[in-house]
């Protein structure tokens, strides 16, 4: 029995179905003769060898009228652009643009440019869709270009150009910004640049003059061809590479510098060790992760470790530590909800996830104070999430919810914040197994499992 | 024809000429130009047709 991928139905030469655990890419009659000419190919071989496209294989299976099926590796983790940090869609973005030339370099092309086709694993990104992958057709363009600026550049432009965070636009809307929305956001602020004029100013312009004319054709008779697609993606990659972000010491980019961090640091690591010890789980995410200090200890066993965190500055040193672990930036207040077509096409954040084992170290007292979410509420959902958890409680009197609740009543503050109500809304919904307290005396950890 | 499941956009593509370096702009002056005329033969059509009623240019499928 086999369900459909509900993120893969776009483009008929290729869909993906899931058989149990497996991973099927249906090809029709066209994507058959994509394939046959991409694996015989040098260059795809040597993506595939380097881990920067997913290895596939034909089977001998008949399915659904498919002229062939493929079975692809199945992914630890799916994350998406609205989760990623800064320097993730810039290594994305220069992976999608160096398989296009190599690609063309080779008499293929790829067909779109979204970031969608693109996974980290192991802390690297890898090309997800062989379906993408077609022959080059003397004349034609790069159809994806447009896709390239809009779901990779102009992102990329909107942080390192304005400073302003690119993942809550692609989360509203995931096909990006268009053109002339990017020049009414650059204004009249920025320098003049060429990559301002042409990618952005002059697409904006001409998309809005020649919408709906045939300019394909006229341009493959006019001589096009793929040295053109090549010298733009030589360009777009130098300018891609020109787009840096340094997070500086905002938001909570310095917090391993808290004297509570490093005074609890050996004694919350021992008791993570523990617990992952008498569980041994496959799938850990460690919630409000910060600089993934647990996250590491927790990927050491072998096992997938996700670093989830609501600040990118500091997942983004992270990612660049190249550590391996799993990152996915998003507000646990708000995370991911699952979206697009039928509401349906990209999951949300914690049914991808799906852990056996969670920690939440320095994390729900933020969402009680900061957020205002009532305690039993922010366990209710911790409960619900089915696994393990490892579970740091605050108390009020700590020096940390001092600063939360500086300008706050105690008549403005949920029930369920002192150690005693907690421990009763804790024991409602949880099997609780070993505690312990840290040194502040403020603060105390409890591995605790879904009743 | 590479296939096409997305919609390239058609300013997208010819800027994509101008982008592909000198050989490009003289490309992208070429369909440019191609776009022109094209435009002036159906004008043309039109013109031709108007006040007869076999026109194909202005029937509804149009």
């Amino acid at each position: 029995m086999t369900t459909p991928d509900p993120g893969s139905f776009r483009d008929p030469a290729s869909r993906i179905v899931l058989d149990g655990k497996r991973v099927l890419r249906l090809l029709d009659d066209r994507g058959l003769t994509s394939w046959q000419a991409v694996q015989t190919s040098d260059f795809y071989k040597g993506a595939v060898d380097e881990g920067k496209v997913v290895e596939s294989r034909e089977t001998a299976e008949s399915m659904d009228g498919a002229a062939a099926v493929l079975e692809h590796p199945r992914l630890a983790l799916i994350t998406y652009p609205y989760e990623w940090t800064f320097s993730m869609l810039r290594d994305a973005a220069l992976l999608q643009l160096d398989l296009l030339a190599g690609a063309l370099r080779s008499g293929l092309t790829i067909k779109d440019a979204t970031p969608f086709n693109i996974q980290f694993e192991r802390g690297r990104p890898i090309f997800i869709d062989v379906g993408s992958f077609e022959p080059y057709q003397k004349g034609e363009p790069w159809l994806g270009y447009r896709q390239f600026c809009r779901q990779f550049l102009y992102p990329l432009m909107l942080r390192a150009w304005l400073d302003v965070p690119f993942q809550p636009w692609l989360r509203g809307d995931m096909e990006g910004p268009t053109a002339a929305q990017m020049r009414s956001l650059l204004g009249g602020k920025k320098r003049l640049s060429a990559a301002r004029l042409l990618h952005v100013s002059l697409q904006a312009r001409l998309e809005a003059g020649m919408s709906g004319e045939a300019v394909r054709k006229d341009l493959g008779r006019a001589g096009f061809n793929e040295t053109m697609i090549l010298n733009n993606v030589t360009r777009l990659r130098s300018l891609v590479e020109s787009l840096v972000w340094d997070p500086g010491n905002t938001g909570w980019v310095d917090y391993g510098a808290c004297a509570h961090v490093g005074r609890d640091r050996e004694a919350k690591s021992r008791f993570l060790a523990e617990v992952l010890g008498r569980h041994r789980p496959r799938r850990v995410v460690d919630l409000g992760a910060n600089e993934g200090h647990y996250t590491a200890i927790a990927e050491e066993g072998g096992v997938l470790a996700v670093a989830v965190d609501g600040d990118e500055g500091v997942l983004d040193r992270l990612y660049r530590r190249h550590i391996g672990v799993g990152i996915a930036l998003s507000d646990l207040a708000n995370p991911s909800p699952s979206q697009g077509w039928a509401g349906a096409e990209r999951p949300d954040l914690f049914t991808r996830l799906a852990p056996d084992l969670v920690v939440a170290y320095g994390v729900i007292h933020h969402l009680i104070y900061t957020a205002s979410i009532p305690p039993g509420v922010v366990l209710d959902w911790l409960r619900d999430l089915g696994a393990v958890v490892a579970l740091e409680y605050v108390s009020p009197d700590d020096e940390m919810v001092a600063k939360l609740t500086a300008n706050k009543l105690d008549t403005e503050l949920h029930q369920g914040r002192t150690e005693e109500e907690f421990r009763t809304l804790l024991a409602d919904r949880f099997l609780v197994g070993r505690e312990q307290g840290l040194g502040s005396g403020t603060r105390v950890l409890f591995e605790i499992t879904p009743r | 024809m590479i296939f096409a499941y997305l919609d390239a956009g058609s300013g997208s593509l010819l800027l994509q000429a101008i982008l592909g370096g000198l050989a490009g702009v003289a490309v992208a002056a070429r369909a440019w130009k191609a776009r022109l005329s094209g435009r002036k033969m159906i004008e043309e059509a039109v013109a031709e047709g108007e006040g007869t009623t076999d026109n194909p240019v202005l029937t509804s499928e149009n």
